[in-house]
């Protein structure tokens, strides 16, 4: 746990984590005499330094192997464009010389269809078999005990459903985002079990990139 | 080939936004190569590499009209193309092993100033690329091939500042296990 360090091993920490762009040259200037003034007193942030510059070099000497542009792939690209542009023309022209009347009656048969199948498409699907039991006994249907809020960020490439199973094991409830950074923010019953347990097991899930505590949320 | 000069590319996104075709060809000529290294480093996957592409053309021709200007258009398109690139190796199941087992041997460098040592030591370097899950070894490229700010490469992938030191913890970590004898030893931080 980062809290429980000291100053100095949160500054060393934190030199650390900062290495490869001191490497690369882009740390602001004020990070930069950080990383430095830590570096001429700490002999396992000078080793890792030798590290990522090894790394930094191997990594920066490869090789970009690109061919040039073949005709036949742009071909092909402004083909898919003029399908999805007529496409859209055909709709255009098809609105213009709808009547208003018309037009209205459409555009409330659509929103009845979208409100349909979204109703269809949010049916929760019964909760799968409890994997974490202490976490996954069943919620009670009002939740009045305390709650915590957590930051998640899922993984690229998480589906729509694999979010859903991983906050019903822990009886999440999404009550903010996705932010533009794809964080959610998330609410957990507080008890019976600590924060810090649920926090282990989402941070144990694959499609979970991210899981923390907002601050102050307790 | 030397990147466009930054207002040259603000406003062929211009023009690609009011839906002129010679701008967004310019466009693709100009990105073309930095993005097909740039797809093959993050899928390392040469089948994908053309298709992905395209898709990533297509959200840019789609979507200029967003482009607000906040980042430089290559962060924008760059960013792009991550997200394209995830997707599509998600959708072939592509995702790089992070089983053990298939990790690749470490090798020991005795004369790493040596030409055939370096090129070994650029295949162990890929392999060891490989070895990594896609989301690392795109920090991993970014921040020393590209050489870019981890604010930058925040804005990329689309993630917390502090994702992207994490995932290059890990796969600091990783990599020295796969290349040891880079002066490096293994004592984690």
């Amino acid at each position: 746990m980062r809290q429980g360090w000291s100053r100095g091993e949160r500054l060393h920490q934190r030199v650390w984590d900062l290495l490869p762009w001191y490497v690369n040259g882009t740390l602001p200037d004020s990070e930069r005499r950080r990383v430095e003034e830590h570096l001429s007193r700490c002999s396992r942030c000078q080793e890792e330094l030798a590290a990522c510059r090894g790394i930094g070099e191997a990594v920066s000497r490869q090789e970009e192997a690109a061919p040039a542009p073949h005709p036949a792939q742009l071909a092909r690209l402004m083909a898919r464009i003029d399908e999805e542009e007529n496409v859209l023309r055909g709709l255009r022209a098809l609105f213009a010389a709808t009547p208003r009347a018309v037009r209205f009656a459409l555009a409330a048969q659509l929103a009845a269809v979208l409100l349909l199948a979204g109703a269809l498409l949010w049916r929760p699907e019964p909760a799968p078999a409890p994997l974490f039991q202490t976490l996954s006994s069943p919620a009670p249907e009002s939740e009045t005990g305390p709650a915590a809020r957590l930051r998640i960020v899922f993984a690229e490439g998480t589906t729509e459903k694999e979010i859903r199973e991983v906050l019903l094991k822990v009886r999440g409830q999404v009550v903010g985002g996705p932010s533009p950074f794809g964080v959610y923010t998330v609410e957990v019953p507080a008890s019976p079990d600590p924060i810090e347990s649920v926090l282990a097991h989402l941070r144990s899930q694959k499609g979970v990139s991210l899981a923390e505590p907002v601050a102050g949320g307790r | 080939m030397a990147p466009m000069a930054l207002d040259t590319e603000i406003c062929l996104l211009k023009r690609i936004a009011g839906k002129d075709r010679k701008a967004f060809e310019a466009l693709y000529h100009q990105y073309y190569r930095r993005l097909f290294a740039y797809l093959l480093k993050l899928t390392r996957r040469a089948d994908l590499v053309e298709e992905v592409l395209n898709d990533v053309m297509l959200a840019v021709w789609n979507g200029a009209a967003g482009f607000d200007g906040r980042s430089r258009p290559s962060t924008w398109i760059f960013g792009i193309a991550y997200h394209k690139a995830m997707k599509a190796m998600a959708r072939r199941g592509a995702a790089a092993t992070e089983d053990p087992e298939e990790a690749p041997e470490p090798v020991d460098y005795e004369e790493p100033e040596s030409l055939m040592a370096r090129r070994e030591l650029a295949t162990t370097l890929g392999r060891a690329l490989d070895a990594l899950p896609a989301e690392q070894r795109a920090v991993v490229e970014l921040t020393y091939y590209y050489g870019l700010p981890y604010q930058e490469i925040a804005e990329i992938l689309g993630c917390p500042v502090n994702t992207v030191k994490t995932r290059m913890f890990h796969a600091r970590r990783r990599l020295k296990e796969l290349l040891p004898g880079m002066g490096i030893s293994n004592h984690a931080g």
